[in-house]
This record gives structure tokens, C-alpha cells and sequence, in this order.
């Protein structure tokens, strides 16, 4: 029981969070690695896959290459790009120690399942509805873009979830080789005999996680394009009221 | 089909395991060396914390032990919780190579909390004798200290003690550094509170890259950080162009080599006294140091250095 008094403890006390070391400025500086880890890696697979996915080529490929990528330790990479000459362990801005090492390690580390996801996704579009979209005269743009998008666009969205949360968690690593982020509370705290504050750590960061996967989540529900819950709706507001009267 | 599937990715698994398997043989039996003695009186077992210092002294009793007739075997683990830990030393576990102000602390520390005072001082006779009900509880006997001392250390590059005049800590007084070091450095009395505190050194950053590791070699290499923490038997130190700094105010506690016995094996098997004994008086600082080089710089196996010591001295 003392350890998780301890854990609490060290969360309630406001000096913990503020000030070089503390928990705000590793969390600003994690967030900030997360997301632009993520955006690269969306920025790089994202149209790569959606183009593979669309011509139906090369897939096998692309998908083995980045489960290779997968199957490598984020950790062995990135202690390869640290003791490397560049990028080595130079600062980078707000980034902080290794921080490109770090970024790199951890946009790697986001491609698998942007990548998977996303050519799955657009492959496995109903080929009656391809076939449909072709004979109504739509050249490979717009099939590509009114057709295929939005179908795939949940199973896209998922992938980009899955890979935020993911890089989120793993970007402790970093601590490591006395980078940035989250995992330097969890490192100092355990080195030290300090459990509560290693596990205070950790509990941020599973905080965290679990927030911004709500909020992936409502983004998610927000963007997508087919209606998912037609009954209900048609309930709260009945399509005869607002029918035109006839003069 | 997907009967087959499942059938393949066994079959793909198993290999794995058994590559590993294999591969785990080959190195138990590297590991273990030359554990051929003549087991007339009875077995022993040696463990200790894994790192070289250790492999290469774990050996040493373990040849001198077989070749008295003894059938010793060392298994070293990753800290000393878990041979402490657990019942293993002293119950199942007879002999641990040590540092006498390793297990000094660490019996303080487990037994009388992490706040207590600590026992150790400079001197490795003195703190052996502060913990003596300490050790007595717990059923070990520490043999003679030995003269050889691994200690931390803080070194520098040739280049900065030149340019600087820097040959000990105290030179460092008022200086403003960033510090190389183990995670837990910074809240140490023999590590960081001990250059701030004691030596008046302004540490602007601590960055946990591990004790004596090759990340902090090169970050002091690098000029990111100008110290970085070594012990005193590292052997790479000078093959890396760095110097050690001299501990003139004495921040270090005794941490001599020691053999930790358990009493109750002891009682019946009192000729390990006098073998360990000698060991120790035939161990320095510089000769361990010498020896580390040979395991870290020329990559020598510990147990053959170990054997090309004992051999040189006489002791086997």
C-alpha cells in the first residue's frame, strides 16, 4: 500500500512538476516528439500507402519493408543513431537531448501501422463498388478520392490511432540514452530506489496515452464521412416533419 | 489451409527456440570455464554482480577452490538484490565476491531504511567493524579486505587536465560542470552530492548515461560533459585519452575488495580462510586495473586472466 502512497505523494507535490526535471517540461517535450514523429511518419506512408493501395501494386512490398522496420528494436536504433556522428546526441531546440536521434527512431517506429493499415484499408474496398464507380465513368482520381477514401477512411484513421499511441508510449525509450520525455522520471526514479516516483512516471504517461486516445477517438468519429448510426437519427428528428407542405 | 499456416509458424517458432537454446549452452559453458575440480569436498557456489571486475575475481576463487579440492561454480547476476535477496547468499549461495562499502551500505541501507546514517568511512577496517552486528545477523563473514580499492571515480580528457591544470577534484572548486554519470549519481554522497556538497563543484547538469559505460566516455570526449564517472580499477582509461581525478577530500568510502562468506559454510570448511586471504594480499589496485584492460581493452577471457594471475603469483 506504502508504494502507492508514495506514487501519490509524488504527484500531489507541485515543485515535482515544475522547474528543469520536472514532470511539465518532460511532458511538453514528449508531446512535442509524439506529435511530430507522427506527423512526418503520416506525411511520408500516408500518401506512399494510399497510392499502393490504390493501384493495387507493390503492396507486398511496401507492407514487408515496414514489418521489417517493426520488427527492429526502437531501442537498438536508436542507440545506433546516438553513438552514429549524425545525428548523434546533439541537442535539437526544444527537443532536447538526442532529439533527432529520437525523432527518427520514433517516425520508423510509427510507419508499420500507418502503413498496413492504410493500403489494407484502400485494397480491400469492394471491388462491386470499384467496378460500380468505373462504369459510372469516373476516371482514377475521382474513384480514388469520392469512392475508395471515404470507405477506407475508419481503417486509415485506425491506423493513425494505433501509431499515436504507440509512439506516445514507446517515446520513454529516449530516457535512455538520457534523451527527452516522460521516461526520465520513470529512469531517475527507479535508478534511485525511488519507486514511487519511477511508477508516477509511468502512470503520467498511461494517463496520457489514455486521453489522447479519446481524443483520436472523437476526432475519428468526427471526420468520417458514412454515418454510422442512421436508425437514431432518423428517431430524434422524423424525416415527416420537415417534409414541404403542399400549398 | 489454415491448418498448414499454423503448422508453419510452429514449426518457425520452434526453430527459433531451439537456436536459442543452443545458443544459450554455448555461452553457459564459456561462462563457467574450467569448473573441473575434484568435488571431494563438497560444492560451492559463487555469485556476484555481472561485470568484469567481478568475472575475472569470481574466477579466481572459483580455480582456487576447485583446485583444492572444492567443485565451485559462479553464477552472476545483474545486482547485488538478487543474490542478496531471496535466501541465496548466505543460504544457498556460500561465497560472494564484494566491496566492503558495497555490502556495508547495502545492509544498512536494507535493514536499518534508506535514511539511515551511513557506516562506511575512507578506511575498510573501520567500516567493516561498524557493521559487525549488521553482519553477524545475516550470517556472513567478511574475510581480510584486500589492498586493491575500486571506488568511483570522476576522470577528464588528458587535453582538459593539461589545459586547465586539473589533476584533482578540488581543482574543480567553483567551476561550473556537466557531469557524465550513473542514474542514481546525482543523489549520491559518493557521487554527485560529494562534488557539490564537499568539493564546492557547480554541477549545472547530471546526465544518467550509465557508470563507466561508452556513452558517457563519449560525451566527455565530446566536450558535452567534462566529467564522467569511472571506478578506479578501469582499465580502458588511458587507451581512451582520459585521466583520473584525484578524490583529495575523500568523498569515497572504503571499497576494498573482500570475499563475503557465509559463517555457517565457513565453520566447516575453515581452509578457505587462508586460501581467500592470500588472494587478497596478492591483489592491488593497479595489478586489478591491469587485469580489467585485459578483459576490456584486449578482450581476454576473464577466466583465462584470472588463471594467468594466479599462476604468476604462485597462488596456484
Amino acid at each position: 500500500m506504502s508504494i502507492f502512497s508514495e506514487v501519490w505523494d509524488y504527484l500531489a507535490d507541485g515543485s515535482n512538476w515544475t522547474g528543469t526535471g520536472g514532470i511539465l517540461g518532460y511532458l511538453i517535450q514528449q508531446l512535442l516528439l509524439t506529435g511530430t514523429a507522427l506527423l512526418l511518419a503520416v506525411a511520408v506512408g500516408l500518401p506512399l500507402a494510399l497510392w499502393l493501395g490504390h493501384v493495387g501494386r507493390g503492396g507486398f512490398l511496401a507492407i514487408n519493408i515496414s514489418n521489417v522496420g517493426r520488427a527492429i528494436p526502437t531501442f537498438a536504433l536508436l542507440a545506433l543513431l546516438v553513438t552514429a556522428d549524425w545525428p548523434g546526441v546533439a541537442t535539437f531546440g526544444p527537443f532536447g537531448r538526442a532529439g533527432i536521434a529520437t525523432l527518427i527512431a520514433l517516425t520508423l517506429f510509427a510507419l508499420p501501422p500507418i502503413i498496413t493499415n492504410t493500403y489494407v484499408a484502400i485494397r480491400e474496398v469492394a471491388g462491386d463498388v470499384k467496378e460500380a464507380a468505373r462504369g459510372m465513368g469516373m476516371t482514377g482520381w475521382q474513384q480514388f478520392r469520392r469512392v475508395e477514401l471515404p470507405l477506407a477512411l475508419p481503417l486509415v484513421a485506425g491506423g493513425v490511432r494505433l501509431a499515436l499511441v504507440q509512439v506516445w508510449a514507446t517515446a520513454t525509450i529516449a530516457a535512455l540514452v538520457a534523451g527527452p520525455g516522460l521516461g526520465r522520471i520513470i529512469t531517475s526514479g527507479f535508478a534511485n530506489n525511488y519507486y514511487g516516483k519511477g511508477i508516477a512516471g509511468a502512470v503520467v504517461v498511461a494517463v496520457v496515452a489514455m486521453a489522447l486516445e479519446v481524443l483520436a477517438a472523437l476526432v475519428q468519429r468526427a471526420i468520417d464521412p458514412v454515418p454510422t448510426t442512421p436508425t437514431t437519427r432518423s428517431e430524434d428528428a422524423p424525416q415527416t416533419n420537415d417534409l414541404p407542405t403542399t400549398a | 489451409m489454415q491448418l498448414r499456416r499454423i503448422a508453419a509458424s510452429a514449426l518457425a517458432i520452434s526453430t527459433v527456440l531451439l537456436a536459442t537454446a543452443c545458443a544459450g549452452d554455448d555461452l553457459a559453458s564459456d561462462d563457467t570455464g574450467s569448473s573441473s575440480g575434484g568435488g571431494d569436498k563438497g560444492t560451492v557456489k559463487i555469485s556476484g554482480q555481472d561485470f568484469g571486475e567481478v568475472q575475472i575475481v569470481a574466477s579466481m576463487y572459483e580455480q582456487l577452490l576447485d583446485a583444492e579440492g572444492y567443485d565451485a561454480s559462479v553464477q552472476l547476476v545483474g545486482t547485488r538484490d538478487v543474490y542478496m535477496g531471496n535466501g541465496q547468499f548466505p543460504e544457498t549461495v556460500q561465497l560472494v565476491p564484494e566491496y566492503v562499502g558495497g555490502i556495508v551500505d547495502y545492509l544498512n541501507s536494507t535493514v536499518n531504511g534508506p535514511d539511515a546514517d551511513s557506516l562506511t568511512t575512507p578506511d575498510a577496517d573501520e567500516s567493516v567493524s561498524a557493521a559487525s552486528s549488521l553482519l553477524e545477523d545475516k550470517g556472513i563473514t567478511l574475510l581480510d579486505p584486500s589492498a586493491a580499492v575500486d571506488t568511483n571515480a570522476f576522470f577528464v580528457t588528458k587535453e582538459f587536465s593539461e589545459s586547465e591544470g586539473v589533476t584533482k577534484l578540488s581543482d574543480l572548486k567553483g567551476t561550473s560542470v556537466v557531469v557524465a554519470a550513473a542514474p542514481d549519481c546525482a543523489e549520491r554522497t559518493d557521487c554527485g552530492k560529494g562534488l557539490t556538497d564537499d568539493y564546492g563543484i557547480n554541477v549545472t547538469q547530471f546526465l544518467p548515461l550509465g557508470f563507466a559505460s561508452a556513452d558517457v566516455f563519449k560525451s566527455v570526449a565530446d566536450d558535452e560533459s567534462q566529467l564522467g564517472l569511472t571506478s578506479t580499477t578501469d582499465g580502458t582509461l588511458e587507451s581512451q585519452g582520459m585521466v583520473l581525478l584525484e578524490d583529495d577530500q575523500q568523498i569515497q568510502p572504503a571499497q576494498n575488495l573482500v570475499p563475503a562468506v557465509s559463517t555457517e559454510w565457513l565453520a566447516d570448511n575453515q581452509d578457505v580462510e587462508g586460501i581467500l586471504n592470500d588472494l587478497m594480499a596478492a591483489l592491488t589496485t593497479e595489478k586489478l586495473t591491469e587485469l580489467n584492460a585485459e578483459v576490456s581493452v584486449d578482450r581476454a577471457k576473464p577466466a583465462d586472466v584470472a588463471k594467468e594471475f594466479l599462476t604468476s603469483e604462485g597462488l596456484l
